[in-house]
């Protein structure tokens, strides 16, 4: 055991202090951070610049409703669309004409055709080049609508003074209801969860490949026996595993440390610089998430971790590795890409069954709790198939690996590798 | 007592016998060489030994027990595939290899001062094993070999790239370690240092076992039936004479086997005024002739066999 520690802690000191460890942990938060910062200000720092926008009123009584309605603002202050209003001439078709040009020489971004039977259900039409900025879109027909609709509560003789209460849109509050409760929850908590099944990818498919290289060091520089000359095989790719484990958890343990510290001063930071943010609610991750996290990354990290170190085994280079990399590879991206189909069905029978094959369970069981905490007896089906099957390739592993780490010359085909299990 | 005792241990790899029924038994205090040509098994004996491959039959005692963990730390291993970890720094590498000997703390860091010393590396404890050239690197192996103080020490290939410098210091310390009552097996292909220090030798040849004994009553069995000859001019008439079984050329240096009951005297005399003889030598056969005749003959054998 004392030789294993003497493995681990070597493991430990040598990652722990290259370059890439402490700029992983170090970017690790920030990339994170720019991830749900970017778009958080991307959305209130809009770049737009002004457009002009024709209108067409043949009910001849919207238009300056709507100009005085659309008064978003660019970050300069100055408004965001310019309205202009446009009188028919001769006949609407050659108006209508004219504009489509102006359109496409971008003399207009867009022009909206109000019909004169427009409080009577007549459709508007917005015509533009580009039919997919949904805010744009959003805010003109938000505007109509509730002009339209105040004319007509108008029209209905209702005191113009109470119809800007009457029109108060209706808020919208999501909550989550679990076996505990029911909890407020604004969308936050499933970022946060698709973020760590994000992180326990990326960690496992990393410490993965950190073994695969350790174990390829320790071949091609033919220092394994003379390590092994001390120890079992065994030991040694335990001590290795184990102490890349290690490096795994500070690593966690750093990150946590920034994560509480961010969610205690962010919020200031954030609301000094823009003060609309302020109102976004930092999301609360119930505990047993975390655990579960913990869990099925160490589980998934041994799982993984030791097929790495089989593979390792067997090459001679990196560059061979990557071959026999991909299959494994592949057991760790399958589960992300069906990462949508089980956030939309968490319960279905399918993805009650893909969360329960141990490759996939890591991800999709750890997915499938944070979406929709799934009956006690999947999720420990899941722990046990995934440890059984831990142990099994921990077994496999192990009797390629003793025989592997020391041949040397052409990569062992599958039939060689079958009989290397055989060897006493 | 025996610091070595290999009974009848066999190893296959698939059909391939890398290892065929082989015993030996290497007495304490003594320097003992495995010769025998590539691929001969050499190596996979030495693994077996150490416990890294298990034999598929036999037994192996080593300082008296079964080979195990604990008698790990009692046993030096210098592999014939051997390297360090190229990032860690040269201090702190021989302290994990101590640390894995279960030699510990200020115990270790003496010893590794002192052998870094010894070997004159003293001043590269704190660099990066990947600064250091091939030789120093593999002086560093030796430590990690010795810093146990190991009763028994094994060596495959312990030459294969030393300068004559370093050739020496390696061989002086052998000696010492035999004077202290340690046992060193050591594998190789240069006769010439075989001779110089090894109290015993086995040939291995085709995963079995065609010489053994000590090296001073093999080449007694040979009788002198060798003449070494230091010449020069043109010798290839030496060739042709009756009294000649076999011949190793050298261009200035020659190694004669006579035939069964010539005389010696007769070669010398029709050498005489051919060339000129620096040094006309009647002796036992050198290692190199008895390694090559019996490596020979037992493949002449394999080929009739088939």
């Amino acid at each position: 055991m004392r030789k294993i520690i003497s493995v681990i802690k070597r493991e430990y000191i040598q990652i722990v202090r290259t370059k890439g460890f402490i700029i992983g942990t170090i970017l690790g938060p920030v990339l994170m951070a720019a991830f749900i910062v970017v778009p958080i200000l991307v959305q209130f720092v809009s770049v737009d610049k002004q457009e002009k926008i024709g209108v067409v009123d043949l009910s001849c009584e919207v238009f300056k409703e709507l100009d005085k309605k659309l008064d978003q603002e660019l970050k300069d202050g100055n408004r965001r669309y310019i309205l202009q209003e446009l009188k028919i001439k001769e006949d609407l078709g050659q108006l209508l004409e004219e504009l489509n040009k102006k359109v496409l020489a971008k003399e207009l971004a867009a022009y909206i055709y109000i019909p004169e039977n427009i409080s009577e259900g007549g459709i508007a039409e917005y015509v533009s080049e580009h039919v997919s900025d949904f805010d744009k879109q959003g805010n003109i027909g938000q505007a109509l609508s509730s002009i339209i609709i105040e004319k007509r509560l108008r029209g209905e003789g209702l005191d113009p003074e109470k119809i800007g209460q009457y029109m108060r849109p209706v808020r919208l509050d999501t909550k989550k209801v679990t076996t505990r409760g029911v909890e407020r929850d604004a969308g936050g908590t499933f970022m946060i969860s698709f973020v760590l099944v994000l992180i326990l990818y990326m960690t496992v498919i990393f410490y993965g490949q950190i073994i695969l290289r350790g174990v390829i060091e320790e071949k091609s520089s033919r220092v394994v026996e003379i390590v092994l000359s001390s120890l079992k095989p065994f030991q040694l790719m335990a001590g290795k595993i184990l102490g890349i484990a290690a490096v795994g958890f500070t690593q966690y343990a750093i990150w946590a440390l920034f994560g509480i510290a961010a969610t205690k001063y962010s919020g200031n930071v954030v609301s000094r610089f823009f003060p609309a943010a302020a109102n976004f609610p930092i999301p609360t991750i119930p505990a047993y998430i975390f655990i579960y996290f913990i869990v099925f990354f160490i589980l998934g990290y041994f799982l993984y971790g030791t097929m790495y170190a089989g593979i390792g085994s067997l090459v001679n280079n990196e560059k061979e590795a990557q071959h026999l990399v991909m299959p494994v590879t592949m057991f760790l991206v399958v589960p992300i890409m069906l990462m949508m189909f089980v956030i939309k069905s968490p319960d279905s029978s399918v993805s009650v069954i893909l969360s329960l094959i141990p490759f996939f369970a890591p991800i999709l069981m750890l997915l499938r709790i944070s979406v929709l905490l799934p009956p006690f007896p999947q999720i420990a089906a899941s722990i046990v198939l995934l440890i059984l099957t831990t142990i099994l390739m921990i077994w496999i592993s192990a009797k390629i690996y003793r025989v592997g780490i020391l041949m040397y010359g052409k990569r062992p085909g599958f039939a060689e590798i079958i009989k290397w299990m055989r060897y006493r | 007592m025996d610091a070595l005792k290999i009974e009848k241990i066999s190893k296959r790899f698939g059909d391939f016998y890398a290892v065929k029924n082989f015993s030996l038994k290497i007495p304490e205090g003594t320097i003992y060489s495995l010769l025998g040509p590539n691929g001969a098994g050499k190596t996979t004996t030495i693994r077996m030994v150490m416990n890294i491959i298990i034999p598929d039959e036999g037994s192996i005692q080593v300082l008296t027990e079964k080979m195990d963990d604990k008698m790990k730390s009692r046993v030096g291993y210098l592999p014939e595939d051997r390297g360090l970890y190229p990032k860690m720094r040269v201090g702190e590498l021989l302290l994990f290899f101590a640390e894995l000997k279960g030699i510990r703390g200020q115990e270790a860091r003496n010893r590794i001062d002192h052998w870094l010393e010894r070997f004159d590396l003293a001043n590269w404890k704190f660099k990066k094993v990947e600064e250091l050239s091939r030789g120093m690197q593999q002086k560093i192996q030796f430590i990690a070999t010795m810093i146990h103080q190991p009763d028994l020490i094994i060596l495959d290939e312990p030459f294969s790239g030393l300068d004559p410098v370093n050739t020496k210091l390696l061989k002086d310390i052998m000696l010492e370690m035999k004077n202290q009552g340690r046992t060193i097996i050591f594998s190789t292909h240069r006769m010439e240092q075989v001779e110089m220090i090894s109290d015993n030798i086995c040939l291995i040849n085709k995963a079995e076992m065609v010489l053994e004994g000590k090296l001073s009553d093999i080449k007694q069995q040979y009788g002198k039936n060798t003449v070494i000859l230091d010449y020069d001019g043109d010798a290839s008439f030496i060739r042709t004479l009756p009294e000649v079984e076999k011949i190793d050329d050298y261009g200035k240096f020659m190694e004669i086997k006579m035939k069964e009951r010539s005389d010696p005297q007769d070669l010398l005399n029709k050498s005489v005024g051919k060339i000129r003889i620096n040094k006309f030598e009647v002796r036992e056969p050198t290692l190199n002739a008895i390694f090559i005749d019996k490596v020979g003959e037992s493949n002449a054998q394999d080929n009739i066999g088939h």
